[in-house]
């Protein structure tokens, strides 16, 4: 049984809509569909240019609909989590009345025996409406647009963005060699993998040697010292973003492991003011405790905490800073 | 017959193709890039440039193309490229790259390992971030939307396109890369329920992990190491509108470009490998490529059989190739395609050193 990571991955995407697909989405908010004029055809929803030319099309906007007719569709019985209705629906292409063009979205017919090519559909409006795709919730069988009770009115000024927010749960497949570059470091070792053509070492977890293409398993394994000398190093003023704990500047450091290729890159330093941190520092691992890595088992640091100076002199090579990989 | 600015492809390899891998997609790629430059007869150190067509959505990892590059062993370093397209796209960016005529080799490489998450949810991130991506539009629900436009005007029927899918699980039968093989009775796909309607389960090509890579030497580099390059007489594509609402569904007009800047009209083909991966697609590919009833459509099974996303088109073009130098054949075509409802096709054909 193959061991798996799972991850879930946030896709908060906010976008400008610019002012073609702007003027859609407040007109949206108003209760209107609106396409764009492109030579003799109504195009809905509007683009900013002529499909059959390129050009830049003039702002010349139509109220379309609200009613139109279905002209292909497909029943989808199970929804995902992204559809905009939680039920059994169908998806459309619906030719709003005055429109050259079809608009896809959803309809909410109850039933897929409700549904037929030709069929009319108008749509059902949500009472407070943002200047989104989904402020017409879906459309429903029939000429007349469902009005909401308490409806929002209006947006009061132009809608000039909108977010796309998307959640995916992620699960990769954890190789041996990661999982027993995690084991070593929980029992407070580096895993190294020496390539037997080449002979660079690589930190544990690697599948194969970069250089060479060749596969690395246990009988290229050692372990790798837990002195180093620190080769380059950044102080990071952090922004504040979702995930982000720390508040003041900190220390990042690229540690290279005593007689070996391994450089560790962005590593902590610890119990270091910032204005001492430099080059040529020598440095040793600093593992958690049993307890602390209870503490740290929800993270993805594992157990090395960081690097504490030795107090040895510092290695004064002026080629070391350009030791960052 | 070729002259020496003409490119060939002189070795290939395909990953398994299954359901889920154990692998990542660096070791699926560190797989299929031996099995190409075994196959071509050279090391990865003869290679003068690369290009991968991979997907970041599709393996939940940001720039995780930088980590396939460990698969080609680039150092010292290497010229290399990435497309976030099928790796027919990385085959045709090699083929443009060699015809610069400062280098001789090229190879390709196409990955996907969809096996990572729920392909449903990652396909609508890639659409219209506006008026598609919002509502979830997924592939099958895409392409369902053009089966139908197809059965009404009256190009296609469901028996037809549960026919397709009988005959591609039937010529995948004993091909080791296929994932779905076997005899199935027309009627009893018929009974089966709707996943997106009128889409059944046969319709839609099967979930795949897999990658493919694909060597191209020019003339005098083909020759030299090859005793039977497949030479590549075409490659071209062409784009429509990306809104399904406002292209007409039952027709493939980028396909028939593509197809006729790719030449194909200089002579027959006797093998189309096709990337269509929803049965109903077929039927529109060939009309638009104008394949007689003598011309064989995916052989292989095709992605109805394994579907490797960003893979399955390079996929083709190999198969397409290994009908000319392992089957015989003289010339063949292989397509490729990108975007909903068949936005974007690519057309590459191939020829055999005799007629």
């Amino acid at each position: 049984m193959v061991q798996a990571v799972q991850s879930t991955i946030q896709f908060p995407y906010k976008r400008s809509l610019g002012p073609v697909v702007g003027a859609f989405m407040t007109a949206l908010t108003d209760r209107r569909i609106i396409g764009i004029r492109s030579g003799d055809r109504v195009i809905v929803p509007p683009l900013e240019w002529n499909p059959d030319t390129g050009d830049e099309l003039a702002h010349d906007f139509v109220d379309v609909g609200p009613a139109g007719t279905v002209v292909s569709w497909s029943w989808v019985a199970r929804p995902t989590v992204q559809h905009p209705l939680d039920h059994p629906f169908a998806f459309a292409l619906v030719q709003l009345d005055g429109a050259d063009t079809t608009l896809l979205h959803a309809v909410d017919a109850g039933s897929i025996d409700a549904m037929s090519t030709g069929m009319r559909v108008a749509p059902r409006w949500r009472a407070a409406r943002i200047g989104h795709i989904t402020d017409i919730e879906a459309f429903v069988p029939g000429e007349e647009p469902v009005m909401p009770a308490g409806d929002g009115g209006p947006a009061e000024e132009p809608v000039t963005m909108m977010d796309y927010n998307a959640s995916i749960t992620y699960s990769l497949p954890v190789t041996p060699n990661a999982l027993r570059a995690e084991q070593a470091n929980a029992e407070g070792r580096f895993l190294g993998l020496r390539c037997p053509e080449c002979g660079r070492t690589y930190t544990g977890g690697k599948g194969y040697c970069p250089v060479d293409a060749l596969e690395l398993t246990t009988e290229h394994e050692l372990d790798l010292p837990q002195h180093g000398t620190v080769t380059n190093y950044t102080i990071i003023t952090p922004v504040q973003y979702p995930g982000q704990t720390e508040t003041d500047p900190f220390a990042r450091v690229h540690v290279w492991l005593d007689d070996t290729d391994v450089i560790l890159g962005y590593q902590p330093l610890l119990d270091t003011p910032n204005d001492d941190v430099r080059i040529g520092m020598r440095v040793a691992a600093v593992w958690a405790s049993e307890a602390e890595k209870a503490d740290l088992a929800a993270t993805a640091e594992g157990s090395l905490l960081g690097w504490m100076p030795t107090g040895e002199p510092d290695d004064d090579d002026p080629s070391l800073v350009n030791r960052i990989q | 017959m070729p002259n020496s600015d003409d490119i060939a492809l002189i070795g290939w390899s395909a990953s398994p193709m299954v359901r889920s891998t154990d692998k990542t997609e660096a070791q699926m790629l560190l797989e299929v890039i031996t099995g190409a430059v075994d196959d071509a007869g050279i090391t990865r150190r003869e290679v003068d440039f690369t290009c991968a067509g991979s997907c970041d959505y599709v393996a939940g990892q940001a720039f995780s193309f930088v980590q396939n590059i460990d698969a080609l062993g680039a150092w010292p370093p290497k010229r290399d490229s990435h497309v976030e397209m099928d790796g027919a796209w990385a085959l045709y960016e090699a083929w443009i790259r060699l015809q610069l005529g400062d280098i001789d080799i090229a190879l390709a490489m196409g990955s996907g390992r969809s096996s990572t998450a729920d392909p449903s949810l990652i396909y609508p991130m890639e659409m219209d971030p506006y008026y598609l991506a919002p509502l979830g539009t997924d592939a099958a629900s895409l392409a369902a939307l053009q089966a139908r436009a197809l059965i009404d005007a009256g190009k296609v029927t469901e028996r037809q396109m549960a026919e397709v899918a009988a005959r591609c699980r039937h010529d995948a039968v004993g091909d080791p890369h296929a994932q779905v093989t076997g005899e199935f009775g027309i009627d009893a796909l018929l009974a089966e329920d709707y996943v997106r309607s009128p889409l059944r389960r046969h319709d839609l090509p099967p979930i795949t992990d897999g990658a493919c890579a694909v060597v191209i030497a020019r003339a005098d580099k083909a020759r030299e190491l090859c005793e039977h390059p497949v030479w590549i007489t075409g490659f071209a594509h062409s784009s429509e509108l990306h809104y399904p609402g406002m292209r007409d569904l039952t027709s493939s007009p980028s396909t028939t470009l593509a197809g006729k800047a790719a030449g194909l009209e200089e002579g027959p083909v006797e093998v189309a490998e096709l990337q269509s991966a929803f049965t109903h697609e077929e039927p529109v590919l060939v009309e638009a490529l104008g394949l007689g009833a003598d011309v064989a459509v995916n052989p292989s099974g095709g992605p109805l059989a394994a579907n490797p996303i960003m893979a399955t088109g390079l996929v083709r073009i190999s198969e397409a190739a290994g009908q000319i130098r392992d089957h015989g054949k003289h010339r063949t075509l292989a397509h490729s395609t990108s975007g909903p409802c068949l936005q974007q096709n690519l057309v590459c054909i191939l020829e055999g050193d005799t007629k």
